[in-house]
């Protein structure tokens, strides 16, 4: 589904990821470790299309397109969901108008009908439920006043919502609580499914207890530095970074 | 307290004004408070004029009486209330020009404690000057719904004195007004216990300035005032306000908020007087603007003056572009970009929007803004 050839990306001039390669295939989640100014948040945002983040070499197919002559809108159409570390504060619009705009707006783009603001409703108080997200948070301002947990708790139910073909989910236990992230993680568990691909990226090894990976990579200065099954994530969390960085240099 | 009588003679005032007119003419951009208006400019070689607006009551509410202030020349069962109230305030230049140059306009009296729930329509139209008056009565309530055609030039001189415990909410909107050239002044004074909403959503035109001067004259007065505007193309929109704080634990809010695309400027110009003795008196001030081309201009001024003692009084100012990491969001969930910055420009003008507490008023707005932002973004 996701094909990543030697990648190279540069913010502002300067090279970040330098050769990145990465296959995934429907169905599957990674997992994407690596120590902080090693290239994980450029990686996600240049999946995502974010300006600024400029691709300089090799390329990024998603299911066979090239996903880098897409703008972020018509990625998120075609099934690119990123759940974001730091989701943004709007304040101003509500979170269910935003809701209901997002998910007609990708619905509009695959030529299929809106769906009215009963039906929308009907559809986020569904999934809402189980990721403990309340009415009273879906009246307020997006994000704005959020915790910490009740953000990355409505990345989720968008995530939910939108029926992502590929999620990418950035730092998502960044800031979490140990029932915060058990909650989040189950939520993301259950979209697990056989036409789904999943990546995880993260810093630590905590978040994969909860959300078990078929294959992690570790990510060092831009570049790939060793892969392997979940065992790498306890082998990472008892010797360290500097340890498998090292090894690979 | 009553809001105090002019003692002069209606005569005397409408002298006064004729002199101060006469002696300032027409303002221009090298007078402080007219720099980022040039009138002068605007109006070119056609000058000011002396032609008569006129008036047009849309809707009025029962228990509302009106008096048309024609009848003042020569003086034809002038009420007392007008002859108390009308032409109170001279000091102003336009304001004077619009008493010295008109030749009447329209007045209207809420009775003491009458709640009126249906809005009082008034429009402005066609050239030249025009006058209005509004006295609410104590503990009398309206709301005041304004409307501004547009038209070569006019100048509307507004009066409104709000007695101990009245309350009145007054939105005006300006719509779109090409070559138009609007300028209107509104005097207002707040009695103890009393409160005087401001809206005002403007589009634009070759010039267009709403100027307040406010006074909170008793314990417990309130002003809040509130505004957007969306300027495209070579629009101009300027609000410059003056709020005096006589009176101690006086309150004031001010949140005006501004959209500017092509060659569009906005302006805002705040001052906030908290005069001798008025301790305790709270106010704020905000003018937001984004701009949306390099051509587009905010000029934005909060100023305060403060000559008593424990008083709060906040001031703030903003330029800025949309800002990307919102827009980046909203793209990333599906939102094409045209339709995020619409968002994002609603969202931006919004809490100076929900200000307006008259829900028909708010949706129109909204309504408005809608389109002007779809034109802009």
């Amino acid at each position: 589904m996701l094909e990543i050839r030697d990648l190279h990306v540069a913010v502002d001039g300067k090279e970040i990821l330098k050769g990145l390669s990465l296959n995934i295939h429907a169905g599957q989640v990674h997992a994407i470790m690596g120590p902080n100014g090693s290239g994980k948040s450029t990686l996600s945002y240049v999946l995502a299309g974010r300006a600024g983040y400029d691709i300089t070499e090799g390329s990024i197919l998603y299911n066979g397109e090239d996903l880098g002559a897409l703008a972020p809108e018509e990625r998120a159409a075609k099934g690119v969901f990123l759940a974001m570390q730091y989701p943004v504060e709007i304040p101003g619009v509500t979170t269910m108008t935003f809701l209901k705009t997002a998910l007609n707006a990708q619905r509009r783009h695959r030529g299929e009908a809106d769906i009215d603001a009963v039906g929308v409703l009907k559809l986020v108080r569904a999934k809402a439920k189980t990721l403990n997200v309340s009415e009273e948070m879906l009246k307020r301002a997006l994000n704005v006043g959020f915790s910490g947990g009740e953000k990355k708790r409505l990345e989720i139910l968008q995530m939910a919502l939108f029926e992502p073909k590929l999620a990418i989910l950035d730092e998502t236990d960044s800031g979490l609580d140990i029932d915060a992230l058990r909650l989040v993680a189950e939520g993301v568990n259950a979209l697990r499914d056989p036409s789904r691909a999943m990546l995880v990226i993260t810093h630590y090894q905590r978040l994969l207890d909860y959300i078990v990976p078929d294959r992690i990579h570790v990510l060092a200065k831009g570049r790939i530095v060793a892969e392997g099954g979940k065992e790498l994530a306890l082998e990472l969390e008892a010797k360290g970074y500097e340890h498998i960085v090292g090894q690979a240099a | 307290m009553t809001a105090a009588l002019a003692t002069r003679p209606l005569e005397t005032r409408k002298a006064e004004a004729a002199s101060v007119w006469q002696s300032h003419g027409v303002p221009h951009r090298r007078i402080e408070e007219w720099k980022y208006s040039d009138l002068k400019a605007a109006l070119g070689e056609k000058g000011i004029g002396a032609v008569f607006a006129e008036w047009q009551v849309q809707s009025l509410p029962a228990g509302v009486e009106m008096f048309d202030l024609s009848l003042l020349n020569p003086p034809a069962n002038v009420p007392e209330w007008v002859k108390a109230h009308f032409a109170a305030n001279t000091g102003n230049v336009m304001g004077a020009a619009s008493l010295a140059l008109s030749a009447g306009g329209i007045a209207f009296r809420v009775p003491k404690d009458a709640a009126i729930s249906v809005p009082l329509k008034l429009d402005f139209t066609g050239p030249g000057h025009v006058r209005g008056l509004l006295v609410l009565e104590e503990g009398a309530s309206l709301t005041l719904v304004e409307g501004v055609g547009s038209t070569s030039f006019r100048n509307v001189g507004l009066e409104i004195v709000l007695n101990p415990r009245a309350s009145l909410e007054h939105v005006r909107i300006s719509p779109q007004a090409g070559d138009s050239v609007l300028v209107e002044e509104a005097f207002v004074r707040v009695a103890a216990g009393a409160s005087y909403r401001g809206h005002f959503a403007s589009f634009g035109s070759k010039l267009s300035r709403m100027e307040l001067q406010i006074a909170l004259e008793g314990e417990g007065a309130q002003a809040h005032l509130s505004g957007v505007s969306v300027l495209d193309d070579r629009a101009h929109s300027d609000v410059t306000s003056h709020v005096i704080h006589r009176h101690g634990n006086t309150n004031s809010t001010q949140l005006f908020k501004h959209v500017v695309g092509g060659r569009g400027q906005a302006v805002y110009q705040g001052k906030v007087t908290v005069a001798k003795g008025a301790n305790g008196s709270d106010s704020s001030q905000t003018a937001k603007a984004l701009l949306l081309g390099e051509a587009a201009e905010a000029d934005l001024k909060p100023e305060l003056e403060i000559f008593a003692d424990d008083v709060k009084c906040a001031h703030g100012a903003a330029v800025g572009d949309l800002d990307a990491e919102s827009l980046f969001y909203m793209r990333a969930r599906g939102i094409p970009e045209a339709e995020a910055r619409g968002l994002l420009l609603q969202a931006f003008l919004e809490d100076a929007v929900a200000e307006i507490a008259a829900t028909d008023q708010r949706e129109l707005v909204r309504t408005e803004l809608l389109t002007a932002l779809k034109g802009i973004a």
